[in-house]
């Protein structure tokens, strides 16, 4: 028996056939640079990072990167260390420590934040986000 | 599947699409006795894409600077993912790059393509082969390790036997007495940025020279015959050729598969072949590592330097050397191609590539 194919249905499978091929070659080359281009996670990521008490006096802020995100530790009375991303919950810009007024001050659109993170005033929708904060001997950890 | 049309459409009536890829497709004739090794063109703009590629994504990790070069570029062999892809990648691609340029040249030689109305092919092409010289040789100091650092300053030391102007000609091209800081800011910038612009111009005009002359008619065959170009623009029409999709536009793809395959295969299961011991060590300007070798395709350089009793003979040989090579259709001007008809070309073409060969492998042992 012959089986005839037809010119159409020869370029159909032909087609199929390099177009298989060259998706799976495509596939091949796009991996590893997808992966290459991916943004690599930091070892020690989930570390806890110790700030000396002695860089967080009474009233003050320090600021420090936190995982890549800037954040901020606060002594707001005797003894006490909270800290919390510093990164304004409304459009993303770095909130401003306030000595005189004690709570902290967004520049971009002046949302403002007390000292436990909370929303006093301006358009930021919620809270910043807050880090756990222990003491350890004279240190302040913060993860 | 109607919006799909509709685009179609849209751009074709604008812009006229179809007509262009038509001409340059389907309506492009070749010579009917075109042989392979008209595909290395296409093997090189491959290469050279593959190059500019991987050359772009090593940028993202790669730290220009003498304290941080050597380090930025373990961590893309031992850190990032499939970074040491990536790096062998463009290494490696650097050499197969030179080896296709070679055959290129060669086989275009060999069949006398260069001579009229192809002058200005020739020569931008030959333009093109010592830019990738050139980008060579600046990439190699990049990774600021013994090798980069003491090839560079053994190199740039070359140009100091050129009278009169020697001394400050090193000194320019190293930003400095010695290799050092300045000497890999100015490599950066021209590794970089500089070179390859002007390599894609090059090769733009070069592909442009391709297309409005025509592709030649290989001189083999009974039916050749040799005929002088006359005195004003033409350009060699192919009415009996083959056309270029999808005839030759399959051997292309078979060719360039090919090339990528002895490419890969040096990538995957050799990819030290072209990195010696001293690629592992970072720069050290205060000790010379033993044996400092140029790389393959400098080596016939490097040997012609130490073969004559003094250096400035040896450069001004090699000098006039690339001359010829570069004026080389503007030299040999009959309008006789075919290879068997020209025994002092066939000749001298054969004794050039065994004296090449022969002075590389000389270099090598010495
Ligand atoms: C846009 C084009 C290019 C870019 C952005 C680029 C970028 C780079 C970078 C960042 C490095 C340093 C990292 C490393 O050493 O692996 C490098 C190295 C190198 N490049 Fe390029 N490059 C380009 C084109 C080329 C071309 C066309 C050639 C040769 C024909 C070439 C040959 C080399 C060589 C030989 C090295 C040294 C490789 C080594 O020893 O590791 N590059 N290039
Ligand atoms: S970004 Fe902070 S108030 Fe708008």
């Amino acid at each position: 028996m012959t089986t005839h194919v037809t010119p159409p249905q020869r370029r159909k499978f032909l087609f199929i056939i390099l177009g298989g091929v060259g998706a799976a070659f495509t596939a091949l080359a796009v991996w590893p640079v997808w992966r290459y281009l991916l943004p690599r996670e930091k070892t020690g990521e989930d570390a806890k990072i110790p700030i000396a008490k002695a860089d967080i006096p009474l009233g003050k802020a320090h600021f420090f990167s936190f995982r890549g995100q800037p954040a901020v530790v606060l002594q707001p009375a005797p003894g006490q260390f909270v800290a919390f991303s510093a990164v304004c919950t409304h459009l993303g810009c770095i909130i401003q420590w306030q000595p005189g007024k004690g709570e902290c001050l967004c520049p971009c659109h002046a949302g403002r934040f007390g000292t436990d993170g909370q929303v006093l005033g301006g358009p930021p929708p919620k809270p910043l986000d807050s880090l756990p904060a222990t003491v350890e001997g004279d240190q302040v950890l913060v993860g | 599947m109607n919006w799909k049309k509709q685009v179609i459409d849209f751009i074709e009536t604008r812009l006229g699409i179809r007509d262009i890829l038509e001409q340059n497709l389907t309506k492009y004739l070749l010579p009917r006795n075109i042989n392979a090794w008209y595909t290395l063109g296409a093997v090189l703009l491959t290469l050279f894409m593959i190059q500019f590629a991987t050359g772009i994504l090593l940028l993202i990790y790669y730290v220009p600077n003498p304290a941080e070069a050597f380090q930025s570029v373990e961590r893309i062999m031992n850190e990032v993912p499939f970074g040491w892809l990536m790096r062998t990648l463009h290494a490696v691609g650097a050499n197969i790059i030179i080896i296709a340029l070679l055959l290129h040249m060669l086989s275009v030689m060999f069949m006398a393509s260069y001579k009229r109305p192809r002058e200005l092919t020739w020569l931008s092409g030959f333009i093109i082969l010592n830019l990738a010289f050139a980008l060579c040789l600046t990439g190699y100091l990049l990774p600021w390790s013994q090798l980069s650092f003491w090839a560079t300053t053994v190199a740039t030391d070359a140009a100091g036997a050129i009278p009169l102007i020697g001394d400050d000609l090193v000194r320019f091209l190293r930003g400095g007495s010695m290799v050092n800081e300045a000497t890999l800011g100015r490599f950066f910038a021209l590794h970089v940025m500089g070179m390859p612009l002007m390599l894609g111009l090059l090769i733009g005009f070069h592909l442009f020279c391709v297309r409005r002359a025509g592709i030649s008619r290989a001189p083999f065959g009974p039916d050749y015959q040799p005929r002088e170009h006359p005195d004003h623009f033409e350009h060699e029409e192919h009415h009996d050729g083959i056309p270029f999709f999808p005839n030759y536009v399959i051997k292309d793809t078979a060719v360039i598969c090919f090339f990528l395959a002895f490419f890969l295969a040096i990538v995957f299961f050799a990819p030290n072949l072209f990195f010696p011991e001293s690629a592992f060590e970072p720069a050290d300007p205060f000790v010379t590592p033993p044996g400092i070798k140029p790389e393959w395709y400098f080596l016939w350089a490097y040997q012609a330097l130490k073969i004559f009793p003094s250096e400035i003979i040896g450069l001004g040989v090699q000098g006039a050397f690339m001359t010829f090579l570069a004026l080389l259709p503007f030299i040999d001007r009959g309008a006789e191609r075919r290879p068997f008809k020209r025994p002092l070309f066939l000749t001298c073409y054969a004794l050039g590539i065994l004296l090449f060969v022969g002075i590389s492998i000389w270099g090598h042992y010495s």
